[in-house]
């Protein structure tokens, strides 16, 4: 291969039969790309997909456009859609109106209105540390770390109903079948870490999100970028431990009788290079089945880094573990990590169309302090600089009722919260603004394209440049017509 | 030579860039009309001559004059005939997708001759296999899945009718200019009958949002996933990037999407709510049917009420003797009950807004009552009513039922309880209720065995109340059966007896009907199209009439005048016939390409959808040009032209590499060498069935539910509702047979490179991973069918461990082992039982599960 670089401008396309397409990253090793990459005889699948990616394997970490900031990236995903309102973007005028009926348009679950009833937010607001950002009552803990992040006040997406919404901030498009943010971090940067998969999912315990496994799908791209689910208990992976009761040893003795098998097979077949990749693949999972509990050995913490992530607190235990395991496998290696706070539908997530109260408090309730404990405890291992976390929705959530009564509030695509922090990601900043009430971006609206921009870049890429041949387009996680990386908030 | 090609593509990319830079901004010339006539794909195809060979010893076929022309040119040698033992396995898979036994290779090889070869080849062509191997790869295609996609990733009802469909019609040899017709034309076909509506449930098999942020968005969305994916697979052509502006590589300008999408416009998409299966039942037959249906019920309505007179007479004078009776018979606090009955067999909660139902109606009553079933078993459900709230605060609902239940309160699910089961399992949930009316819903299905429905709420200031009309005290037909004789004359028990006979008569009438998702019209008269400026539907430009894209002459088709009653416009057919005139420049070309592709591993045209400019140049275009005019000449059918690439000697090469050319050719660009390939995910799963004799080769019929690992259930939002159940016998059909839930896929297919069902999958992708290995050596699945294996070996060799390992190896690999693989195979039974403490039982499974991973059992020689 003369270049690793994932090229995309249009005239890229003269070179494109050597390096465009090559599929890159993934979950598979070193040695493993090694041996297929180069001298390889290739099998007839050396071409796949659309027929014209090669299949000189993946898998070496490739060369980045661009200094990377950040190394890994933790995304926060608050499923069903947190209120911007009611946490991070304090509208004073909204208190006053609480149960007045006024014009205002919206467009959410419940469609296209013109007029609607105010709910006020049910909890205040206070300015905290030397940048003075008003964060309500839900999160005490996050509010003693603001001067480490920087809020986006004017997020905009294309839907606001959560099946759509959901694909949109995972891979840029309210259609199914693109590649998820992940899946392009790990195609672009290839791996760190031969033994771990490059792209980690943690679901909440009540189950996945809307449309499931699309959300963290590779798409149009092979399944070795798609995510690999880790769960908090037990073995992190499926199918990572022998079946029931072969010991590890054991096992291993298989594995070298299997070698002696395949090495008589691969010396019938020389030089065949997928054949010997399949081998290797083996030695590969036997590692990773000693590294990856490892890896997620949250136990293993001293007490007070427990304590914290709020591990000592029932409430807290279960995301806080979460939490420590997306820093661990930051310090393993691992390119992006998403972490669901919500799962399943109505209330065992965020999407408070019912009684806003009960909801907000139960779900900030249960995260509130684990997140705080994972920005502190980055910093502290000076990890932070070199990992952005990511905290938001699908979307926020409108300032009027939905329905006659009670406090929930409908969704809202056309102007949100969401914030960063680390990865060179300025501190103690906001940037945008919806109006008055909440309802829509007014000041330097971003979408959510722009927020994958802003994560490329910081981790090495230009957002505007990495892409994938596919159906006769270059197709990039910021869509064809491109977008800018949020500026303002870059260090 | 592949040099020459390199560079001829190069020069034509260029050619691209340059036209597109002086267009991009003026748009004013398209550059279709400079560049189209010089694209090799473009031209009028035209059968070339077979290759005269200087040495004409090796081919078999003017296949082999083309392959073996090139070869020479470039100074490569073909590669010696592969021994008969991989050439029988390659053909099995290649033709039926399934190993063959290890007895029939022995006695292939035993036998082998050139007849005896071509004997094999037919009577592979003429099993029911090669459908379902075939069959596969257009359901890959035409990206075929069996629900909606987005967050209900809702059942799309019937839809295995059409894998059936594709199924038969390559066991039938049907040509393929036959075949497209159907599919996209089948309703407007003369004579069209069941088979050929059910072709047209291509238009049915895409993604739909039934929740669109944007509806007219959402219907352009739907549009172009038909555009996209019809001109992908048919043509061999990315027309879907024309959508918003002039295709950036190919001489595709943006009114040729709009003119393409005009075939399809008048196509109803999807619509929430709305019952998209339709009859395929003959037009006269389905109108008898339904005259049948409207007067049955009809008479069931009559009869109900003339008994439920009776009754009022019963309860009249019942009550002078029983004043307490009817104090709990408290009014409903639901109004405008209105319930629909569906007639089908549900092991969950089907998406009911999908479905047609049988039979609907008001219950004045107001409460929740499956006594207006028209059968005990196999039905279900939809009651929809206006639920009063008297005051804000805490109301707590209680549901017990037998089957599945899911309770709706205002929209929003307030319990569920899905699935096959039992009563005396109460659910119940506390909720927060504000005043007001809202609207509640409760779904509910009965399978077999059993039945049953209890609903009830309670609230500020009121104990539990029925919602439901199930008690045995409210059970006013059981008390006409008890105290009749006491309370109405004998005249009015007979007549009761007679109603009562007449209604079950009615009720067991049943009229059967055949459906399938087919697509459907709007009506005779198609909307204008217009060009949507940059993609948006809320920008409409020009109208544009239908027509063929430009690059391939591009005219405007004549189009039918239909009659005003006929419940299409009739272009789907306009295109189909242009899409299967023996001129067409792709249609046979992109096929031809096709069936090389997977016959070989790869396509002459290695972009098998991207035939244009920017896709790849044809390695032997001589020979698919050939190909193609042979296939069209021959009246379109594929088991002649199958026959020919299979008894070619291109396909019969060894896989071996040679140093040579190698050397000159790594890529194997010019087929000096046949390609080794992994098993593709279906493969797999079926050849793991197959060697341990589980398989069941059972043909057709509906999708079926292989238990799904917890794990990956956990993964989606209603993991208790995700996936349906099967008998055991179903778990092992071939994989084809497995139900395709587009957010909710097996492990084992996806990390072997499942097809991805959201758009045209034209080459499965053939990747090496860890996860691979982890799944084939610890997965429950791989664990359990090594056992079935072992347990096959133990009882067809008892007490005979060197026949056992013999026929382990044997059933992998389809070859008698070696002797020193015999020997290792030994030795690792010896380390199991040594080191490991086991008997030979679990010894002999250990080896099993080792065989199951074999390269050799997973690659095709």
């Amino acid at each position: 291969m003369k270049h690793n670089k994932p090229v995309n401008s249009f005239c890229g396309q003269v070179d494109r039969r050597d390096f465009l397409r090559t599929t890159g990253g993934g979950f598979t090793s070193l040695a493993l790309s090694g041996m297929l990459g180069t001298d390889g005889f290739p099998g007839n699948q050396a071409f796949a997909a659309d027929g014209m990616s090669t299949f000189k394997n993946p898998l070496a970490p490739k060369v980045v456009h661009m200094p990377a900031k950040a190394k890994s990236c933790i995304f926060l995903f608050m499923y069903g859609g947190p209120s911007h309102v009611d946490t991070f973007d304090h509208k004073p005028r909204l208190y006053d109106l609480d149960g007045k009926t006024i014009q205002v348009k919206t467009h959410g679950r419940g469609g296209h209105k013109n007029e609607g009833r105010i709910v006020g937010p049910k909890w205040s607001f206070k300015q905290y540390g030397e940048s003075g950002a008003q964060v309500s009552e839900l999160f005490p803990h996050l509010a003693t770390c603001v001067d480490d992040m920087a809020f986006i006040k004017s997020m905009t997406a294309d839907s606001p109903i959560h099946g759509s919404a959901m694909l949109m901030m995972n891979s840029g498009r309210i259609l199914s079948g693109a590649p998820s943010m992940g899946s392009w971090l790990n195609y672009g940067l290839g791996t760190a870490n031969e033994n771990l998969p490059g792209y980690v999912v943690m679901l909440d315990k009540t189950g996945g999100p809307i449309s499931g496994a699309k959300n963290w799908s590779s798409g149009f791209m092979p399944a070795s970028y798609q995510a690999t689910v880790f769960r908090p208990k037990g073995d992190p992976i499926m199918n990572l431990k022998p079946y029931g009761d072969m010991s590890s040893k054991e096992q291993y003795r298989m594995i070298q009788h299997l070698n002696h098998f395949n090495g008589r097979h691969l010396a019938d077949h020389v030089g065949n290079s997928d054949l010997a990749a399949r081998i290797a693949s083996y030695e590969l999972a036997f590692k990773m089945q000693s590294e990856a509990p490892e890896a997620v050995d949250v136990d293993s913490e001293p007490e007070h880094i427990k304590r914290l992530y709020g591990l000592d607190q029932e409430r807290t235990e279960d995301f806080g573990r979460k939490c420590i395991m997306a820093r661990r496998l930051v310090e393993r290696g691992v390119r992006f990590i998403q972490v669901y706070s919500g799962g399943h539908h109505n209330d065992n997530n965020w999407d408070a169309h019912a009684d806003l109260k009960t909801n907000h408090d139960y779900h900030a309730g249960n995260t509130d302090k684990p997140i705080a404990g994972l920005l502190k405890d980055l910093k502290q291992r000076g990890l932070l600089d070199e990992t952005i976390v990511i905290w938001g929705g699908e979307f926020g959530r409108q300032p009027t009722a939905e329905y006659a009564e009670g406090t929930g509030r409908d969704h809202n695509s056309k102007g949100f919260t969401m914030w960063m922090a680390g990865g060179g990601i300025k501190g103690g900043v906001s940037v945008g603004e919806t109006d008055e009430l909440g309802s829509e971006a007014v000041v330097d609206p971003f979408h959510v394209r722009n927020l994958h921009a802003t994560v490329l870049q910081q981790m090495g890429m230009d957002p505007n440049n990495l892409s994938y041949f596919y159906n006769g387009l270059d197709q990039k996680l910021v869509g064809v017509e491109g977008a800018e990386p949020i500026h303002q908030i870059i260090a | 030579m592949f040099r020459t090609l390199h560079l001829r593509e190069l020069f034509q990319i260029v050619l691209a860039l340059v036209l597109f830079s002086s267009t991009a901004f003026t748009q004013e010339t398209s550059p279709a009309e400079s560049s189209a006539p010089s694209h090799w794909a473009f031209q009028p195809l035209t059968r070339p001559l077979v290759p005269q060979m200087s040495d004409s010893s090796w081919a078999q076929n003017p296949i082999d004059a083309f392959i073996f022309n090139k070869l020479q040119e470039q100074g490569l040698s073909p590669a010696p005939d592969t021994n008969p033992a991989t050439l029988i396995r390659r053909a099995h898979y290649a033709v039926t997708g399934l190993p063959p036994s290890p007895e029939a290779v022995q006695a292939f090889v035993a036998e082998y001759s050139e007849e005896r070869y071509e004997a094999l080849i037919d009577e592979l062509l003429a099993s029911p296999h090669y459908g379902e191997q075939w069959g596969r790869h257009w359901l890959d295609l035409v990206r075929y899945a069996e629900t909606n996609g987005y967050e209900r990733d809702s059942m799309k009802p019937h839809i295995w009718r059409y894998r059936d469909y594709v199924i038969n019609s390559f066991n039938q040899d049907k040509p393929y200019n036959d075949f497209v017709q159907e599919q996209l034309a089948g309703d407007e076909l003369e004579n069209a009958g069941p088979e050929q509506l059910i072709a047209t449930g291509y238009y049915r098999l895409g993604l739909w949002d039934d929740e669109p942020a944007d509806p007219m968005q959402g219907k352009f969305d739907d549009l172009d996933d038909i555009v996209s994916t019809t001109a992908n697979v048919f043509l061999g052509l990315s027309i879907g990037c024309a959508r918003c502006h002039d295709h950036k590589i190919e001489p595709i300008p943006q009114d040729d999407y709009y003119s393409f999408l005009a075939f399809f416009h008048n196509i109803q998409g999807f619509t929430r709510g709305k019952d998209m299966a339709r009859s395929i039942l003959p037009s006269d037959q389905e109108k008898e049917r339904k005259d049948q249906i409207s007067k049955n019920r009809k008479a069931i309505n009559d009869l109900n009420e003339k008994l439920q007179g009776l009754e009022q007479v019963f309860l009249v004078r019942y009550r002078e003797d029983h004043s307490t009776f009817g104090q709990d018979l408290a009014p409903s606090d639901m109004t405008e009950m209105h319930y629909r009955f569906y007639r089908d067999s549900f092991d969950v909660l089907p998406d009911f807004d999908m479905l047609r139902h049988e039979n609907e109606g008001d219950l004045p009553h107001g409460f929740f009552d499956i006594s207006v079933r028209t059968r005990n078993t196999h039905y279900g459900f939809v009651f929809e009513a206006m639920l009063t709230v008297p005051e804000a605060g805490e109301y707590t609902f209680y549901l017990d039922s037998d089957d599945g239940t899911r309770l709706r309160l205002d929209g929003d699910e307030i319990i569920l309880h899905d699935g096959v089961h039992g009563l005396n399992n109460e659910q119940k949930t506390t909720l927060q209720l504000v005043a007001g009316t809202f609207p509640i819903r409760l779904d509910y299905f009965q399978k077999t065995s059993g039945l049953g429905l209890k609903v009830a709420w309670s609230g500020p200031g009121f104990e539990r109340r029925p919602l439901s009309f199930d008690m045995p005290e409210l059970d006013i037909p059981k008390l006409v059966q008890e105290h009749g004789a006491e309370y109405l004359s004998e005249k009015e028990l007979k007549q009761r007896a007679f109603y009562q006979k007449r209604l079950q008569d009615r009720k067991n009438f049943q009229v059967p009907g055949e459906f399938a998702l087919a697509v459907e019209e709007f009506g005779a008269e198609a909307p204008p199209t217009h060009l949507l400026t940059r993609g948006n539907p809320h920008a409409p430009g020009k109208e544009v009439p239908p027509a063929f894209p430009t690059a391939l002459g591009g005219h405007v088709p004549d189009l039918p005048v239909p009659d005003i009653k006929s419940t299409t416009t009739g272009r789907r057919k306009v295109l189909a016939d242009w899409l299967t005139r023996p001129d067409n420049q792709l249609t046979a070309r992109v096929l031809m390409n096709r069936i090389w592709q997977y016959n070989f591993g790869r396509g002459i045209v290695r972009s098998a959808n991207d035939f244009g400019v920017g896709g790849m140049a044809p390695t032997h275009p001589e020979l698919l040009n050939w190909l193609a005019a042979d296939f069209v000449e021959g009246g379109w059918t594929l088991k002649r032209m199958q026959k020919m690439l299979l008894l070619s000697r291109t396909f019969r090469m060894a896989s071996d590499r040679h140093d040579a050319n190698y050397a000159k050719d790594p890529d194997n660009n010019f087929f000096w060498h046949f390609d080794m390939r992994r098993l593709t995910a279906e493969e797999l799963r079926d050849s793991i069935l197959a060697a341990n004799g589980s398989i069941n080769l059972k043909l057709g019929g509906e999708s079926v539910y292989p238990p799904m690992p917890k794990e990956i259930l956990a993964t989606s939002s209603q993991p208790e509702n995700a996936w349906g159940k099967s008998p055991v016998e179903d778990h092992t059909r071939r994989t084809i047979y497995t139900h395709v839930k587009r957010s909710l896929l097996a492990p084992l297919l996806t990390d072997f490179d499942l097809a991805d069902t959201d758009s045209s999958c034209p080459v499965r992708f053939s990747t090496v991973q860890p996860t691979q290995a982890l799944n084939l050596m610890n997965s429950e699945f791989l664990n359990k069918q090594a056992v079935a294996l072992g347990n096959r070996v133990r009882e067809e060799s008892p007490d005979d461990m060197d026949a056992q390992l013999t026929r382990a190896i044997a059933l992998c690999s389809q070859r008698q082992p070696r002797a020193n693989e015999l020997e290792q195979a030994h030795q690792f039974i010896e380390d199991m039982k040594r080191d490991f403490g086991h008997n030979d039982q679990t010894a002999i499974d250990r080896f099993c599960l080792l065989a199951l991973n074999l390269n050799e059992f997973i690659f095709l020689d």
